[in-house]
């Protein structure tokens, strides 16, 4: 009787996880699918994998992706931390600026701030390289890690800074001693979350990528256009397969970060 | 003390002054230069990129992104509403799982999952001989590249971040206060649009930002799914820069977006000043 | 209260060195004997390239690119560091007024000598001083027999066919589509009138109404699988994909079309010139060249290689274009100015809503 009010919402739960699921495993099928046709099943066949793997360009592409997303992370999520803390812990007009240039880059959608980097370095000579597109991703990512730290603030007890002043702690030590480790669930989501636009992002990449620093979204995107798409279903594949085994092991860390 | 708070605050604050404000700033000063047909930029100061704008074939682009962007909105927010509804009420365990399963897709790459559309919306995929069986649409006709194609594929990208901040919300909402409504009297629907409704706007808001703003510069989707007939203002952008390497008209058009986007955004600032918290959930 | 600050200033400098040194270290790779081509999508035999790595150990990088004008923006936009680029003859002319390119030494290129006079002629450049001739290729549609009757002839008119509607796709490239319906309307590619391209703008947009899309990739793919019907594409393109399924063949339109000249050059500020001139020359070499052709079904003006092609390749009036075709076409050329006008033809045709 009680549940029976819940069946609409229940069915639109389940209707919506279906529906994000279809497309994805109908790609993870036809990965496997012997036939250069999506429509037609060609038997069962790992060729498409064989391709992949001798694909240098891909290669290439997955170097680029990993020395921009290591940068882009380190980087942002030492910048956002310390805006993090800097936030909550000053109240001044100097902190009211600093909240206004962390909160824009959150409302702006990417074709804005892709064109904008892009009239930028034009006009202040820069190079298009991997460089460029890291100073992109950092752009983009320190806002977010920023957000993310503050929100842990939310169930942050000041009281521990407080004692640890009293017993004559600097600041230095208070940051570093207590902040740090107490904050550490937020830097870490922070860091994933920077982890996770630095990969996805095409847009702004794409505006200020310059020669052989095409990432793996780039590369997808000309395999999309031009390439061989069974490729790209074996690529999805794995990608698949690897997002749901990290998201796997960061579910267990934050568990046992928690205890 | 001063001095500290300056020294920590000065690396963030340095990076995005440097590499935000600035380039937002040269969008704009350079939305008013000339251009030459060389993609070279001129150094004085007109107003032609904007008075380009007034042309009337951009009236069509501007309504479609409107539309487009509010329609996404629209379905994204009812389907997330029943949906953060269900998660919320599940036992802890269960709501986890979903949480999971809506995250997930995020980390495959984007141009993946509108890949993914292109194949099941393909003149011989299974939903289009699902819909010509059913006789609901013609067999020669074409499910891609059309606006609907578009408005599809727009609400099943941003689905999901319309419904994390609405169960973010939902799960620190009260249920019993849906029960208390019931008791004195209210039907199923009543309680739901007096108490639940009024008790997630915050979620409400922080959804409708994260879904209308992104999708009122999305560029890549029509792109890829879109036909002759559905270009956003994203794509007008972008073919300024890189066909017409016409920069300053770009750049006229990009501050022509930043002002279609100040507009929500003000509204929602006005309506709660730290919608921030919700989009990072 | 001293040393706290200092501590401060300590860390907070260390984060940004930190910052700095990941995005330098980002910028920085190891110097090798690298080439850094920008070129369009399959375009060249990639086997090719590797072989020409393996003799030399020249590293070759490639990006692509999907129009000439998308290639041009990025690297106005500061996209330095590519070596050669393959501009279609128009681009040349641009990025020559531009002072993009490198002079051409012809003494580091020994195979020169090999290009095919007869197409030299259409080119702008004709002394090749600043390019080189890669691939010569025709516009023209992309059939699929099976759908279409496979027919002998076609006109650029089949776009108003409505039985086709949803089914067919033009390029989306300013001078090449609106060059299509000023063709069928009896004009040059090349008009600057602005009746005749209103005129084109208007034909344009009644054929707009049957197009999926206008689309200068997708359009292989989407050939192969059935998806569309008839598509206004480039000669080996559409040849590429006929390996996949046979139902697919490519016809030039009565009226004529463009004949394109697409060119390698050196960019100006490249910084392995001494690798670019090799792989230029290498690419001339007449066994190198026939594979090309064999493998992109374009053609490379390269008299020498003709004499190593197949017979099936050498009779297929696609690749090897015929005379009829080149007198009744044309070859794109750079309107400067009046850029302008196609754009504005352009946007009106993209704009433009038909229900």
């Amino acid at each position: 009787m009680k549940t029976g009010r819940y069946i609409f919402p229940r069915i639109m739960l389940v209707t919506t996880l279906l529906f994000i699921y279809m497309p994805l495993l109908i790609l993870m099928i036809n990965s496997f699918n012997g036939s250069r046709f999506s429509t037609v099943w060609g038997g069962f066949s790992l060729k498409w994998y064989v391709k992949l793997f001798h694909d240098r360009n891909i290669r290439r592409a997955l170097v680029n992706t990993v020395i921009v997303a290591a940068s882009s992370v380190a980087v942002s999520t030492v910048l956002g931390t310390l805006a993090g803390v800097v936030l909550v812990r000053y109240k001044s007009v100097l902190q009211k600026i600093h909240h206004i240039f962390i909160t824009l880059p959150l409302i702006v959608p990417d074709i804005l701030m892709g064109i904008s980097l892009l009239l930028f370095f034009i006009a202040a000579g820069f190079r298009l390289s991997l460089g460029t597109i890291i100073i992109g991703h950092i752009t983009f990512s320190i806002s977010y890690v920023a957000a993310t730290v503050q929100a842990r603030f939310q169930d942050f007890d000041f009281s521990v800074v407080e004692a640890a002043q009293d017993l004559g702690a600097d600041n230095f030590r208070v940051f570093y001693k207590i902040y740090i480790p107490l904050l550490s669930p937020g830097i870490i989501s922070g860091a994933m979350l920077a982890l996770t636009l630095s990969l996805d992002d095409f847009v702004i990449t794409f505006f200020t990528a310059g020669p052989g620093s095409s990432t793996l979204p780039i590369q997808i995107y000309s395999m999309i256009r031009f390439g061989t798409p069974p490729v790209i279903n074996a690529l999805s594949t794995i990608f698949i397969c690897i997002t749901f085994m990290i998201v796997l092991i960061y579910q267990r860390s934050k568990r046992s970060l928690y205890r | 003390m001063k001095r500290s708070e300056f020294l920590l605050t000065f690396p963030s604050a340095f990076w995005l002054f440097l590499f935000f404000i600035i380039p937002v700033g040269i969008v704009i000063v350079i939305s008013f230069r000339g251009s030459d047909p060389y993609g070279g930029i001129i150094p004085l100061w007109t107003a032609e990129p904007y008075r380009s704008i007034n042309f009337p074939v951009y009236s069509s682009v501007l309504l479609r992104t409107l539309r487009l962007s509010i329609l996404t909105t629209v379905i994204c927010l009812l389907t997330a509403l029943p949906v953060s509804y269900a998660m919320a009420r599940l036992p802890k365990k269960l709501q986890e799982i979903c949480l999971l399963l809506l995250v997930v897709p995020f980390w495959t790459n984007f141009l993946i999952r509108i890949y993914a559309w292109k194949v099941l919306l393909h003149p011989d995929g299974l939903l289009k001989m699902l819909l010509t069986s059913l006789k609901l649409v013609s067999p020669d006709a074409s499910l891609l590249y059309t606006e609907g194609a578009v408005l599809m594929v727009l609400v099943y990208t941003y689905l999901p971040f319309a419904i994390l901040p609405l169960y973010s919300a939902a799960e620190k909402f009260d249920f019993a206060l849906i029960d208390a409504a019931k008791d004195l009297g209210a039907r199923g629907w009543q309680s739901v649009l007096k108490v639940f409704i009024p008790g997630i706007s915050a979620g409400i808001i922080s959804a409708f930002m994260v879904v209308f703003i992104p999708v009122l510069g999305s560029y890549i989707i029509p792109e890829i799914v879109g036909g002759a007939e559905s270009e956003m203002l994203g794509n007008k952008i972008a073919q300024r820069v890189f066909v017409d390497r016409n920069l300053p008209r770009a750049g006229a058009l990009s501050s022509l977006l930043m002002l279609v986007i100040l507009f929500p955004s003000v509204i929602s600032l006005f309506f709660r000043r730290n919608f921030k918290k919700e989009i990072t959930v | 209260m001293k040393t706290e600050s200092r501590r401060i200033t300590i860390f907070a400098l260390i984060c940004i060195l930190v910052s700095f040194l990941t995005v330098l270290s980002g910028c920085s790779r190891g110097e090798k004997s690298v080439l850094y081509i920008y070129n369009w999508s399959d375009y060249i035999d990639e086997a090719l390239v590797e072989e020409f790595t393996e003799k030399t150990g020249i590293e070759v990088i490639s990006d692509y690119f999907d129009s000439n004008e998308s290639m041009y923006a990025k690297l106005k936009a500061g996209a330095s560091g590519y070596d050669i680029v393959f501009p279609t003859s128009y681009m040349v002319e641009i990025m020559n007024k531009g002072s993009m390119l490198l002079e051409l030494d012809h003494e580091k290129i020994p195979n020169i000598g090999y290009v095919d006079r007869k197409f030299l002629a259409m080119s702008p450049d004709s002394g090749m001083n600043y390019s080189v001739p890669y691939m010569i290729s025709t516009t023209g549609i992309g059939v699929l027999g099976s759908r279409t009757g496979s027919p002998e002839k076609i006109s650029w008119n089949i776009f108003s066919d409505p039985g086709y509607a949803g089914r067919m796709t033009m390029l989306n490239d300013v001078r090449e589509t609106i060059g299509a319906a000023l063709k069928y309307l009896g004009y040059s590619y090349n008009s600057i009138d602005t009746e005749e391209l209103e005129k084109a703008g208007d034909l344009l947009i009644s054929w707009k109404k049957n197009l999926a899309k206008f689309e200068n990739d997708q359009y292989k793919n989407g050939l192969v699988s059935g998806e569309f019907y008839i598509s206004q594409g480039y000669s080996g393109d559409i040849l590429q994909v006929q390996e996949e399924n046979e139902d697919i063949s490519f016809i030039v339109p009565e009226e004529g079309t463009s004949i394109s000249v697409d060119n390698m050059v050196i960019l100006k500020d490249s910084k392995n010139t001494e690798n670019a001139y090799s792989f230029i020359n290498y690419l001339l070499e007449p066994e190198v060249a026939a594979r090309n052709i064999e493998y992109v079904y374009y053609l490379a003006p390269n008299t020498e290689a003709y004499k190593l092609l197949s017979r099936e390749i050498l009779e297929d009036p696609a690749v090897f274009i015929t005379d009829d075709v080149i007198n009744s076409s044309e070859i794109l050329l750079d309107q400067g100015e009046n850029n302008v006008l196609y754009s504005r033809v352009w946007d009106r045709v993209k704009a433009a809503t038909v229900d």
